[in-house]
């Protein structure tokens, strides 16, 4: 040990690192974000006051939904480390639950979503009883059998018009104004579904999926009751995208298994997590702007579905092998993050 | 005496984590067995890895025969006459005893070489001999470790690394590690050994090498080291308090 | 009588196809811990070459088979160096590289499409549309000389692992990856390698495929559920397993299509991997699945 060193240097440089620490923690989450945000996204359809801008509605509309589905998502993959790649059955699940009790009783999906999704969480809990009983490959494989199987199903099941779907009634309402229940509708999901995100990250719960994560034996000889903390989060995260779903469905006027049940929409769910970081909360939002806007951007230049997917698929390929913690991730990582961006 | 390995400052560790070798050195003469003795974590699993090639090396450098070593793959250690046998024995648990010595011939070429080494091992062994057609993975431990260790005479390398060659093992099974190796030594190999019992490790060595913290404390002819008081501290726990 | 050897003997027949498909599959799983999720589409990619091979200088399917292979091989080595090396080295499942490959098959599932559009097509060889009769036994040309095919690939497979160095250095890497480096076999090469086989077996297998079923690029996906319940029912690497399973659940399938309509006989495939998850997680002829 070096001798010449002075000691009340080093002491009053611990207790500067020390009160800077403090500094950080007093600061606490940036709330006025998040506001901010609401208010703006909720007083954004007064645009059709001035104007069409229905596409913009849209656009905010679908990156509200995947918002819900992506953070929803992350509860389960993010969190617990399961990667499911049939999620949207979930979705296909409220959609039809509540598309045929509109059908059949004229109820709104706006009012039944809630049960859809829980619907939606009851089916979850059960299959992840049984499929998150493996951990590995054998998991994601039972998701995409999972998916198959509802295809299948779906495309059969004539009660629910099969393969066609079928059609949902239409609001009365003027052009200008059709979209404004589903928009605020999505608002709602969103909302609460990042709400509950960072709840849950910030429980016990949410610590114990990250035990799980991390290492399932070890979390389990901890003393937490992993299979049914797994199915629980698997409820959860089947839960809104249910919602969602539910919502969905009425907005296009119609339920058909090719427009739930198609990989891409898993596809989507997954990349926004990854792109944004798997695993935070506000990344599965940053993701799924981006990821938005880069299709809205592809297809507007491209046009072609087909290279589309290729796009997908290639800027997923590119975020795993140089980006695997995604945006928020990577900039936490490297104590870049913006204040306003960390809620983990 | 020339020295045929020769371990200079390396540092390693795993992946990105702390390093487990500080700068440790040590020679290996030829023709003796070497063990290497020290408390967990001192690094003695670590340094065999390291010089076969298993984990790479951050700094440092490792000469077999005056010829640099590390930064080889695993493959290319072994064709140049460094074996390791590892605690987990490295067994191909649903290949047959015969497959398993075919296999530690890997590196040669010539069949009727390697059916002659493997039929003159299977001589030598009568239990494995017996054993020929069952699977590695159903023999017993200490069979296993004897399979492990046979294996190495298919290649005839020049230095055999044994890691823990008695570890979960009965006690008169041990001796017969022990015996193999005496055996392995006597056609010439140059045996480098790790024992956590240190005690039997040096009873059964010719020169004896104390890790400590990733670094070489001492070293000495065995029955010298055997005897040194400093052994004892060593095990009492008493120095690497004093190091934290 | 004669209906139920009829659907046995087509179900062994599409079994073997089956089990051709699944076999790259396996064998990248157990050498790598990598599963291919873009196997599928890669089996589409090798039908694609023979039916343009057919279509273009109509040269048989079957006889095109290599060609297929052989162009599957190269891509296979490309896509190791470029997607994969960084990841097999450590040799451990991770989600990462399950990922990696749906990402890849979405990649490729875009390529087919862009490039060929998404409508059936199917090889018609002159015996396509052909039978033979044995007695009251009625067998499709195209599903005999398919099975037959990939039974004769799988068995120069088997013995390519059981008596060949190189078969030795994949079997000892799939059992023990750090072994098989002590024992100077190169795990790197032998990985690249596999993976170039693993591929070019799916190549061949799309050329059979490519005159017995109607194919589109957006088809694979169906085939991804189909080939990983084979896998896992197999119980994860073990190519037996794998075969026997594709074998015992095709026969399945054929009798649940005969009897109770084809919507119905994919299902098989995914109750068994439902069923076996809940009765047997590790597999038919598994031991135990390491945990990453």
């Amino acid at each position: 040990m070096s001798t010449n060193l002075d000691v009340g240097n080093v002491l009053d440089a611990r207790r500067q690192h020390d009160s800077s620490l403090a500094r950080e923690k007093r600061a606490g989450r940036p709330l006025y974000v998040p506001i901010v945000l609401l208010l703006v996204l909720a007083a954004l359809p007064a645009l059709q006051l001035i104007g069409g801008y229905n596409y913009v509605l849209h656009l905010a509309l679908y990156t509200m939904m995947y918002v819900a589905m992506a953070s929803s998502w992350n509860i389960l993959g993010g969190y617990t480390g399961y990667v499911s790649l049939g999620h949207n059955v979930f979705f296909c699940i409220g959609g039809y639950f509540s598309g045929m009790l509109l059908a059949y009783f004229g109820v709104s999906t706006i009012l039944t979503a809630p049960f859809a999704g829980l619907a939606a969480a009851v089916i979850g809990f059960g299959i992840g009883l049984v499929t998150l009983r493996m951990r590995g490959p054998t998991f994601i494989i039972s998701s995409i059998a999972l998916l198959m199987v509802a295809r299948i199903l779906f495309d059969n099941w004539h009660f629910v018009g099969g393969a066609n779907g079928i059609t949902l009634p239409q609001l009365s309402l003027d052009a200008r104004w059709m979209k404004i229940p589903y928009y605020y509708a999505f608002l709602v999901i969103a909302a609460v579904t990042v709400y509950t995100s960072y709840r849950i990250k910030h429980s016990k719960f949410g610590l114990g999926l990250r035990a799980i994560s991390q290492d399932e034996v070890k979390a389990e000889s901890a003393g937490i009751d992993t299979r049914f903390y797994k199915a629980f989060a698997f409820a959860i995260s089947a839960f809104f995208v249910g919602m969602a779903g539910a919502v969905w469905g009425e907005y296009l006027t119609y339920i058909r298994p090719n427009i739930y049940l198609v990989i891409l929409v898993a596809a989507n769910m997954v990349l926004m997590c990854i792109l944004g970081g798997k695993g935070t909360v506000a990344g599965p939002i940053v993701g799924t702007v981006l990821l938005v806007l880069f299709n809205e951007f592809f297809v507007a230049t491209m046009g072609a579905s087909e290279l589309n997917i290729m796009g997908t698929g290639i800027i997923m390929m590119l975020a795993l092998l140089y980006f695997p913690n995604g945006i928020v991730g990577t900039l936490a990582q490297k104590r870049r993050l913006p204040r306003f961006l960390d809620w983990d | 005496m020339p020295e045929l390995l020769e371990v200079s400052d390396v540092v390693a560790g795993y992946g990105r984590g702390p390093a487990i070798l500080n700068g440790i050195s040590l020679t290996v003469r030829p023709g003796q067995v070497q063990c290497i003795i020290g408390p967990n974590g001192a690094g003695k699993s670590t340094l065999m890895k390291a010089i076969a090639g298993l984990l790479p090396v951050r700094s440092g450098e490792i000469r077999f025969g005056g010829e640099r070593i590390d930064g080889l793959r695993p493959d290319q250690i072994l064709r140049k006459g460094i074996c390791f046998v590892p605690q987990e024995r490295a067994l191909f648990p649903k290949m047959t005893v015969r497959e398993n010595l075919r296999m530690g011939g890997y590196t040669l070429r010539d069949e009727a070489l390697l059916e002659r080494r493997t039929e003159a091992v299977l001589e030598q062994f009568p239990i494995l001999r017996e054993r020929a057609h069952q699977h590695a993975g159903t023999m017993s431990g200490g069979q296993q470790q004897m399979l492990a260790m046979a294996r190495t005479l298919i290649v005839e390398p020049q230095i055999v690394m044994l890691d823990e060659p008695s570890l979960g093992l009965a006690p008169q099974i041990v001796q017969q590690m022990f015996e193999i190796m005496h055996m392995l030594r006597n056609r010439g190999m140059t045996i480098l050994l790790v024992e956590q019992n240190a005690i039997a490790g040096l009873k059964h060595s010719d020169w004896g090498t104390v890790l400590d913290l990733g670094r070489t404390l001492f070293e000495g002819p065995a029955p010298e080291v055997l005897v040194d008081p400093r052994i004892q501290e060593l095990y009492l726990g008493r120095s690497a308090a004093a190091a934290a | 009588m004669i209906d139920i050897l009829q659907v046995l003997v087509l179900g062994l027949a599409l079994g073997g196809v089956y089990a051709l498909m699944a076999s790259g599959l396996t064998l990248i799983f157990g050498v790598m811990r990598i599963v291919n999720l873009a196997h599928p589409i890669m089996i589409l990619t090798g039908a694609f070459v023979s039916y343009w091979l057919f279509t273009l200088y109509g040269i048989d399917p079957i006889l095109s088979m290599p060609v297929a292979a052989l162009v599957l091989f190269v891509i296979g080595l490309v896509l190791y160096k470029l997607v994969f090396a960084r990841e097999a080295a450590s040799a451990k499942y991770s989600e990462m590289t399950v990922l990696l490959t749906f990402a890849l098959a979405m990649s490729f599932d875009g390529l087919l499409g862009a490039l060929f559009s998404n409508t059936q097509r199917v090889t018609t060889p002159s015996y396509g549309t052909q039978a033979i009769f044995l007695g009251d036994l009625f067998i499709p040309t195209a599903q005999l000389y398919a099975g037959i095919a990939s039974f004769v690939i799988i068995g120069g497979l088997m013995l390519f692992l059981r008596y060949t160095r190189f078969g030795y250095a994949i079997r000892a890497t799939t059992q023990n990856r750090a072994a098989a480096q002590l024992m100077g076999v190169n795990v790197e090469f032998v990985s690249l390698v596999t993976f170039g086989i693993g591929l070019a077996l799916a190549g061949a297998a799309g050329s059979l495929v490519s005159f017995i079923f109607s194919f589109f690029p957006a088809k694979h996906w169906e085939w991804i559920a189909i080939l990983m319940s084979l896998v896992v029912l197999g119980g994860m690497g073990k190519l037996m397993g794998t075969i026997v399973a594709a074998l015992l659940l095709s026969v399945i399938a054929a009798f649940v299509g005969t009897y109770a309509g084809s919507t119905w006989s994919t299902m098989t495939f995914f109750l068994a991997l439902f069923v076996m998850l809940l009765v047997r997680p590790q597999g038919l002829f598994g031991d135990r699945i390491e945990e990453a």
